[in-house]
């Protein structure tokens, strides 16, 4: 089923964030001498069990996220799912600051879902630390304040004449100090207060400074961390086989065979959404007819399966009924049987037809009959699958009376609702616990794969485990679109860029971004898009339509450089000075200044022009999205017939770094899946079936293909951290088409790369 | 399997004509056997040959680099194990750690046999991209066939691992004669004198 | 019945002769460090080491492992300090996670095998373990920053 306007269909993401916001930012008062005096009132809501964990230590609970034993140790609860990027560390870090705790004293867990207690937990939208950001902050310096309120009774001292220091509280007159543990239970009992104090970001000791995962050593010595290490006494297996095509539905099926294979406890079919269900806004359901095995053991139900006998048949049109945002409404979608050939050309057919106007400034038709040069470019791009390393997979105990659900999931916020619905049960009455995610880049939001083992769990009556195999993962739908764009610039007789259109599409979605670069940057500006309907299921991947527009739009604005006869980041800088000092249309949602300051830093840190670098064939691109900006240089060099990107430089605008080292890591780990994915990847369909089944066949960049050298910078500011996961990825794309015109002579204008060059893997 | 041998012998004879300017390799072991030489037999046989090593199911493992084939289009290993000195490959990535001593079950898993190797790094035994006049030379020469001698080169077509291209797990197309017809033409070629081709 | 010796342990197992070893090793014996990626032998996440060698187990019958000396990543260091241990916290590998121990286990046969690699053996060495995450640069001097930490280890004793 399609989605085709997925995020309209939405409540947007955001609105999560503002709920928060709104609960956060009653009132904040700068301070003298730096800080925020900030007044909120959610904290309050929280109100502590007044019990203590059983066993010891005995945990005074602060609040939703702190808790601290008689001698010291200080947890600190991760609200929000971790598939990589590093929040299992990097938002307790926030606490921490504002605690003013010493790190060598904290330990991390993962927190349970509870959105009241812990706020909207979603891992998506590079959102992580920039909606938990001054919310962790409140809590640090609440449990702080009351820790020091305890203190000053203890001591009978006036709390004003208290300060802290790395886990201490001090009254320095008097020389008295104490550990916040001796304070902890006191503490507990005192009212959360409406208003606290929090630190000026210069004075910060714990955020900005490297801190290794705390997860660390768990993960190189093999602990159970994982969705799919997850395992309960009883635990039952169960995979589902899925339709070979997307647009076919089961026909018939014949089990005789596969029940009597050893371990098997059971066969059935299973409706994932029954008629009419309202689907939430990330319910996407790739195939609703669920034929289900289930037995003892996962080698088992795997070799069970293969004696399945089934046979399946054309869909045809079905229908989804979408809820979400409070609008219910019904969605068709079509039953044909997709190949990419025929894709393809639909998709030129739509290109030329009218679209719809997403923005316009100025007159662009006029400036492009009196242009004295056009420049139109079309590119393309395959749909991507996610590729997690830990495919698909979800524990689940459904009974009459309660759910225990737990594994792998993005959105447990989003998936919550539906499952109440689909088991029939009370929200309280569904407890979802947040396993480690083996990858996520978007994947892991659509929770489908939960709903279908708490179902296969309330027919079965059992603990039951639902397993992906990579095949079932790649073939099973939620991909990133398949889009096209043409893009086309009109240059006066002087060179100087007139007018700008965009025109994109896509199956089922278009990747246009109306109001970024170079929106407002052109006197005349068009930006339309159009989208094809299709029963391929499409979701969020890292940095959705991103991730498709700082490619084709980034080598667009090489060819116009080249053309305009500029030097590609100057070409660049010089539309962010307009855009800056007289801006076209008033919704441009970049900030030129920051935009051009990566720029700036990426030339100065790459050595751009300098002879040293002559021997690389070099390129550029920068781009802006999910609140942060990235720019990249990349340096090929040709290695038997090969492209191989030997060195890149990255320059990054996301405020405050919260954690260096790992945002450094996160984004080498961007530029090297940039890299891989514009080289290789790529998914296509025959006959409605994808043509890829497993990593043989969807091609995945491996260590001797990724850099030497991935050099990072951070422009160093003030402003409230911005995501990072997302952010860094697309422009990769943009630099690596760049440099490959340098390296071949050649433009690259359809995803992915390498198979353009007619090329083999490259050789050592 | 006479008659067989004999039969596409006297087929392939008939297309390529005797090869006049076919070069007899000295084989090891030779002066103790005698011989039937027949160049315009052995020759044809050899053709025969040369159809199966040039097969991807054969060629893939004597490639011309370091690194061995896969699939029918004969491109580079996907992740590019290396020969290694005995043709086991290096450190993480031996051959053995994938392919097992038979076929892993299912498409486009790893093909498996006890002795899954390319040949050791100084003795190559390069197939690829080889015409059949050097690859029958490089065959017949004991310096670059691993010290066979005729009855051991004969006894190579018996060899397990070669017996694999005619059994190479699901979906992998075969050689393009079956394995009683390469081992005829096989051992004609050799028993005939082992003379290499002119081209 | 089968008897594996598994990280110096003996374990007696009923299962099929042609169960994957990973899935006796997950589900069986409830050893979940070595993952599953793929099944097929491509990603690398499922290496064990089988008599020292970096074995996939996926596409390791539990029979080829009979009476044989298995060591997964939950016995690569009975401490979990091996180098490669200590130099991938050191360095900060990891994201999500989910690839690093079968990185390890590879990566642990080549510094038996090579004590001082050079970033070309490693790139042979490493080129069947795929991490999605792109952790690749770090794992790269991580091996090149165990391999020190091993020599150094050597030189005191």
């Amino acid at each position: 089923m399609t989605k085709p306007f997925f995020k309209n269909n939405l409540p947007k993401m955001t609105d999560q964030t503002n709920s928060m916001n709104r609960r956060s930012f009653l009132k904040s008062t700068a301070l003298a001498g730096g800080g925020l005096m900030i007044s909120f009132t959610w904290l309050s809501a929280f109100k502590s069990s007044g019990k203590t964990d059983p066993g010891l230590p005995a945990w005074a609970e602060l609040n939703g996220y702190i808790k601290i034993t008689p001698d010291n140790i200080i947890k600190i609860l991760n609200p929000n799912p971790e598939f990589g990027q590093n929040v299992m560390t990097s938002l307790p870090m926030i606490v921490a600051e504002e605690l003013d705790a010493d790190w060598k004293d904290v330990v991390v867990e993962m927190g349970p879902h509870d959105s009241l207690k812990l706020g909207p937990q979603f891992t998506g939208g590079s959102n992580s630390v920039r909606m938990y950001w001054k919310p962790l902050r409140e809590a640090g310096a609440a449990a702080r304040y009351m820790l020091m309120q305890a203190a000053a009774e203890t001591w009978k001292l006036p709390a004003e004449e208290l300060t802290t220091h790395a886990g201490m509280i001090v009254h320095a007159k008097s020389m008295k100090s104490g550990k916040y543990g001796e304070f902890a239970s006191k503490a507990a009992g005192i009212p959360i207060p409406k208003e606290v104090k929090l630190k000026d970001v210069q004075t910060f000791h714990v955020v900005r400074n490297s801190k290794k995962n705390v997860e660390g050593l768990k993960i190189v010595t093999g602990k159970p961390l994982f969705g799919l290490d997850y395992h309960q006494e009883g635990m039952l297996i169960a995979m589902i086989a899925h339709p070979p095509a997307f647009g076919m539905k089961l026909k018939s099926f014949d089990a005789s065979e596969t029940l009597q294979m050893p371990g098997i406890k059971d066969v059935f079919t299973q409706k994932l959404y029954e008629e009419g269900f309202e689907q939430g806004g990330f319910d996407t359901r790739t195939f609703n007819d669920l034929l289900v095995v289930v037995g003892k053991t996962t080698w088992e139900v795997m070799k069970a399966r293969k004696k399945l006998k089934t046979e399946w048949e054309p869909a045809g049109e079905t229908k989804d009924t979408m809820g979400g945002g409070g609008r219910k409404r019904e969605i068709v979608v079509p039953g044909d049987l997709e190949s990419t050939g025929a894709q393809l050309e639909k998709m030129q057919e739509w290109a030329s037809k009218p679209a719809q106007q997403l923005r316009r400034d100025g007159d662009p038709e006029t400036a492009f009959k009196h242009a004295a040069q056009i420049i139109e470019r079309t590119y393309n791009a395959p749909f991507l699958a996610h590729n997690c390393m830990e495919p698909m997979n979800f524990f689940a105990h459904v009974t009459d009376e309660k759910a225990l659900v737990a594994g792998p999931l993005q959105a447990p916020g989003w998936s919550e609702p539906t499952l109440a619905k689909l088991l029939g049960l009370p929200a309280d009455k569904i407890e979802i616990q947040l396993t480690r995610m083996g990858g996520g880049f978007g994947r892991r939001a659509y929770g489908h794969y939960l709903y279908e083992a708490a179902l296969i769990s309330k027919r079965v009556k059992a603990p039951v485990k639902l397993i992906y195999t990579r095949e079932d993962d790649m073939t099973y739908g939620i991909y990133r679109p398949m889009y096209t764009a043409t893009y086309r610039a009109a240059l006066d007789a002087r060179k100087n860029l007139i007018a700008f259109h965009v025109k994109g599409g896509g199956i089922p979605e278009h990747a246009v971004h109306a109001n970024r670069f170079p929106a407002g940057t052109v006197d005349n500006y068009l930006a339309e898009g159009w989208q094809i309907p299709s029963n391929i299921t499409i979701g969020a991947f890292r940095a959705p339509r991103s991730n498709f527009n700082a490619a084709a739009e980034q080598s667009f604005l090489d060819e116009v450089a080249e053309a305009a006869g500029k030097d590609p980041i100057d070409f660049r800088l010089e539309l962010l000075q307009r855009a800056k000092e007289n801006p076209v249309g008033k919704n441009n949602e970049y900030d030129a200044d920051r935009y051009a300051g990566i720029l700036k830093l990426v030339k100065e840190k790459s050595g751009w022009g300098k002879a040293e670098n002559k021997k690389y064939n070099r390129g550029v691109a920068a781009y802006f999205c999910h609140n942060s900006y990235a720019a990249h240089v990349v340096d090929m060099v040709m290695r038997d017939g090969q492209p191989y990107v030997e060195r890149v430089t990255s320059a990054i605008d996301c405020g405050i770094v919260i954690n260096p080292d790992a945002a450094t890591n996160m984004v080498q780990g961007a530029v090297v899946d940039g890299i891989g994915n514009s080289f290789y990847g790529g998914l296509t369909h025959k006959g409605g079936a994808v043509e890829q089944k497993n990593f043989y066949d969807y091609r995945i960049i491996r260590m001797h293909e990724a850099p030497k050298k991935i050099d990072v910078y951070f422009v160093q500011n003030d402003i409230d951290p911005t995501g990072l996961g997302e952010p860094p990825f697309p422009p990769v794309f943009g630099a690596v088409a760049n440099a490959l015109f340098k390296a071949t002579g050649k433009r690259f204008y359809q995803q992915p790369y390498i198979p353009q060059l007619n090329a083999t893997p490259r050789a050592f | 399997m006479v008659i067989l041998a004999l039969l596409v012998s006297i087929v392939a004879g008939a297309i390529s004509g005797p090869a006049r300017k076919a070069s007899h390799a000295r084989i090891a072991g030779d002066e103790e056997t005698e011989l039937l030489k027949d160049s315009a037999r052995s020759v044809a046989a050899f053709k025969e040959v040369y159809k199966v090593l040039m097969h991807p199911r054969c060629m893939n493992c004597h490639p011309a680099g370091d690194v061995p084939l896969q699939n029918d289009d004969s491109h580079l290993h996907a992740m590019l194990p290396r020969r290694g000195n005995g043709g086991h490959g290096v450190y993480a990535m031996k051959c053995a750690n994938c392919h097992q001593p038979t076929n892993t079950p299912g498409l486009r898993t790893p093909p498996g046999n006890p002795k899954w190797a390319l040949p050791p790094a100084d003795m190559k035994m390069v197939f690829q991209n080889k015409n059949p006049r050097e690859l029958a030379l490089q065959i017949m020469d004991y310096k670059s066939n691993g010290h066979k001698n005729k009855a051991q080169l004969i006894e190579h077509a018996r060899d397990t691992l070669v017996k694999w291209g005619w059994d190479p797990g699901e979906g992998r197309s075969l050689p393009p004669l079956n394995y009683q017809e390469f081992v005829a033409a096989w051992d004609t070629w050799i028993n005939t004198g082992g003379y290499a081709p002119a081209r | 019945m089968i008897t594996l010796n598994i990280n110096k342990k003996n374990y007696n197992v009923d299962v099929d002769q042609d169960t994957p070893l990973l899935w006796v090793l997950r589900d069986t014996l409830g050893l979940v460090g070595t993952k599953y990626g793929c099944g097929v032998a491509q990603c690398g996440a499922c290496t064990i080491h089988l008599n020292g060698e970096a074995v996939r187990s996926c596409v390791t019958k539990v029979s080829r492992a009979a009476g044989q000396k298995v060591v997964t990543i939950e016995g690569l260091a009975e401490k979990g300090d091996h180098p490669l241990q200590k130099a991938w916290l050191e360095l900060d590998v990891s994201q999500c996670g989910y690839c690093q121990a079968g990185q390890v286990m590879s990566a642990a046969v080549l510094l038996k095998e090579n004590k001082a690699p050079t970033d070309a053996d490693i790139d042979a060495a490493m080129a069947g373990n795929i991490c999605r995450c792109g952790t690749y640069l770090r794992i790269r001097d991580a091996i090149h920053r165990a391999a020190d930490i091993q020599r150094k280890g050597t030189e005191k004793t």
